[in-house]
């Protein structure tokens, strides 16, 4: 066996033996298990709905697929990135006297379970929601698996390896890629004027032929209805130039010249990406891979002493960051206070959401909370500092000064979220303010959640043990908050109901604060 | 001069340059280390250092010629006979101390000698830990594999990014005492450093470099016993006067 070889095997096995000796990989593989087996069930009763319960609907969904993934990984390819490496790779295979081209296979290979299980998924799919016969998803199966990475490995070595290619060539596939977009997003506009917009135009312009005469991306599309409904002219002739471009891709794959020309990209990519990785598991989200973060220049006047620092440290620093402290999470507010005021405007009501009554911007925002925002911020990073417990102050008001900006951040949310909504509904301003008090209050409980959690479970369950631990006690907060807004509404009324909710879950806030204020004391509690 | 007569020279380099953007942090760099000799590469933080070797390595892209053994140093065949050690050691999360060792040897088409890996293995402290995953290890003990991993295929050539750092003074010593024997088996070695002390004893021949360009190239006889910092230090001002005094930096 070869090192390529000898590496991906041992690290295979390895990885799954450390995994089966942790309790909470059992959990993980029932949760998919569980996922994988009921999702195919509860998605047939949803493509029954639609009139796609067929073969064709297949189709249609693995088009739109087609439709992103084909020039999403063109591009990739073509600026050098798509393939992660990890910097041991750079560390020992790149300097090895290993054929630069095999190197590349293998960062491809390393998606190879990735995609089997998807493919797998899609298969059971197929079978289960489109009621696709057996042979067609074993040959779909050997297709996407066998002759797709076939054809995928080889456009990789010619894009990503290739040393003839020069900034300008790969800057033209860029342009070709995004052409292929154009012309299908064109094509779906005359679709549009001529047909109309609904399902069945939506699904015909899918399984049109002139879809299927896009290169790559139609011939692709052209095999799919090969596959799943029976030949054609055109799909047959989509797939005879689907065949002779796997045939020229191969060859000019296996003949092209490369030394390792790719290599100072791989490690650049290599480096971001494990600095990405390693923000992220901080709960820095403004990180991005491949785009280095640009600080402009700022000032603070910092004011007091002790713990003080830590926030106009803080200060600074989102000063000089480019959105200040805007992220992703601002935006996801921003919109969603634009869709419930619109929807409420459209709907004449709550719509949808009349069932929860006027208590419907605290569930948004609960959810908002609950699934999208970071689960930790700058302060989670003081807590690795050993100039955090250095600072001559006490431990809570460490807590107070390093997660304040936090809540500045919650308070800009809570009224992007809340103020669109609140003013079309036409709600009193004590209830708007007690609408963001409890957009503010939650979001500290979920911070304040993720530090009981680093507490009371430490690495025993791992990260993502932490993290369910997190979810469980913030639950039976929001739990009980949700049963002071139902005593409160049926005491007094509405009002009452905000103000018992935001009683019941700032209780638990508190009680949180207290003991994440443990964190700030030493360094190995943290 | 691209070979010497009747046989080749193991490393050299010609008229390498290196670009990152607008900043230029090689600049025609050019220099032999002999056969058998020992190769400084010297120069404060930002000379250029980690760049000449990482582009003899094959991580750069560059322009100029690095020739080992006569061959192209992108050829597999040149890169057969040469191990590097980078300055930061990275190591596979899920393999063991051990299957390095074992990947190494795949890789490079060399045997993996069990008496060879046990000497190593007790020279560097390694011998319990060779069951430790990647993961486990700390830093020193990463640069101690990584040392391990360069030694264990028998090169021909071998670069060492800044070696000493993270490594205990039992750790420094071994690998003084590495360096010597390997430069006594005839291999040929290249260490990069601004660490002048650790070097003292272990240099044939030393590359002092600043902001990209090799100010002057010595050989330890034809010095006279003068002291490498005194060297160094003389080198490095003289250059620093001459660019003050908007005239050309000095070179041998």
């Amino acid at each position: 066996m070869g090192a390529i070889g000898y590496l991906y095997r041992k690290t295979m096995i390895n990885r799954v033996k450390l995994a089966l000796r942790k309790p909470m990989t059992y959990f993980y593989v029932a949760l998919l298990l569980f996922y994988v087996l009921i999702l195919p069930f509860s998605l047939r009763v949803f493509a029954s709905q639609l009139n796609g319960d067929s073969p064709e609907g297949m189709v249609a969904v693995l088009t739109v697929v087609a439709f992103w993934m084909i020039p999403g990984n063109l591009i990739a390819y073509a600026k050098r990135r798509g393939l992660v490496y990890r910097n041991s790779d750079v560390h020992f295979l790149f300097p090895a006297p290993l054929s630069p081209k095999r190197v590349l296979l293998y960062a491809h290979l390393r998606t190879l379970v990735a995609q089997v299980l998807m493919n797998v998924f899609a298969a059971a799919c197929g079978g289960v929601v489109f009621g696709v016969s057996l042979w067609r998803l074993a040959a779909y199966f050997l297709f996407s698996v066998v002759v797709e990475n076939l054809l995928e490995g080889s456009v990789m070595l010619l894009l990503y390896g290739s040393e003839r290619l020069g900034e300008r060539q790969r800057a033209m596939v860029v342009k070709g890629a995004y052409g292929l977009c154009i012309v299908l997003a064109a094509m779906g506009v005359y679709w549009y004027f001529q047909k109309g917009l609904n399902m069945q135009a939506a699904s015909a312009f899918l399984h049109s032929d002139m879809v299927q005469m896009v290169p790559m991306v139609g011939w692709y599309i052209g095999v799919l209805h090969l596959l799943f409904l029976g030949p054609t002219a055109v799909n047959l002739a989509a797939a005879a130039a689907y065949g002779l471009l796997l045939a020229a891709v191969l060859l000019g794959g296996w003949r092209m010249k490369c030394t390792g020309a790719f290599y100072e990209d791989a490690m650049k990519f290599a480096e971001d990406y494990e600095e990405v990785i390693k923000s992220r598991r901080q709960g820095d989200t403004q990180k991005r891979l491949g785009k280095k973060r640009k600080l402009g220049k700022a000032h603070v006047r910092w004011k007091g002493q002790g713990a003080r620092a830590l926030f106009y440290r803080q200060l600074l620093e989102y000063k000089k960051s480019k959105y200040f402290i805007f992220d992703t999470s601002t935006f996801m507010s921003l919109l969603a206070g634009i869709g419930i005021a619109y929807l409420y405007t459209r709907e004449r009501g709550s719509g949808f959401f009349e069932t929860f009554g006027p208590f419907v911007i605290p569930v948004v925002s609960g959810y908002l909370i609950f699934v999208f925002t970071a689960l930790n911020g700058k302060w989670a990073k003081e807590l690795k500092s050993p100039y955090t417990y250095l600072i001559p102050d006490s431990a809570f008001r460490k807590l107070m000064n390093a997660t304040a900006m936090q809540h500045v951040q919650s308070l800009v949310n809570a009224c992007l979220i809340t103020i669109p909504g609140a003013a079309v509904m036409g709600m009193a301003v004590g209830e708007i303010l007690l609408c963001i008090l409890f957009y503010v209050v939650l979001s500290a409980n979920k911070l304040y959640a993720l530090a009981v959690a680093e507490e009371a479970v430490g690495s025993a369950l791992g990260r993502v043990g932490r993290q369910l631990f997190q979810m469980l006690i913030q639950g039976i907060a929001i739990g009980m908050a949700a049963v002071g807004g139902a005593i409160g509404m049926a005491v007094g009324g509405v009002p009452q109901g905000y103000l018992l909710m935001d009683v019941f879950l700032a209780l638990f806030t508190a009680i949180f604060m207290v003991i994440a204020t443990l964190n700030f004391y030493k360094m190995e509690t943290a | 001069m691209l070979r010497r007569i009747g046989r080749y020279v193991m490393l050299q380099v010609i008229e390498l340059s290196k670009k990152y953007g607008k900043t230029l942090a090689a600049d025609q760099v050019s220099f032999t280390v002999p056969d058998g000799r020992v190769g400084i590469l010297l120069g404060p933080n930002g000379a250029g250092k980690s760049t000449v070797i990482k582009s003899i390595a094959g991580l750069l892209r560059f322009s100029g010629r690095v020739f080992i053994q006569g061959q192209d140093s992108r050829e597999l065949e040149a890169k057969r006979n040469f191990a590097y050690v980078p300055e930061i050691p990275y190591m596979y999360d899920a393999l063991t101390v051990r299957e390095h060792m074992e990947f190494i040897t795949r890789a490079y088409g060399a045997e993996l000698d069990e008496n060879e890996l046990k000497a190593l293995f007790a020279r560097f402290e390694l011998w319990d830990k060779q069951d430790k995953l990647g993961s486990e290890l700390s830093k020193g003990m990463m640069q101690k594999v990584s040392i391990c991993c360069a030694l264990i295929i028998r090169p021909k050539v071998i670069l060492l990014d800044e070696p000493m750092v993270g490594l205990d003074p039992e750790a420094i010593r071994e690998l003084k005492a590495v360096i010597m024997q390997l430069r006594e088996q005839g291999c040929t070695i290249l260490i990069s450093t601004h660490m002048l002390e650790m070097v003292k004893e272990l240099w044939d021949v030393t590359f002092v470099m600043d902001k990209g360009r090799i100010l002057g190239t010595y050989a330890r006889e034809d010095l006279d016993n003068k002291d490498l910092d005194a060297l160094y230090f003389s080198v490095t001002q003289h250059a620093q006067s001459g660019a003050q005094n908007g005239g050309e930096t000095w070179e041998q």
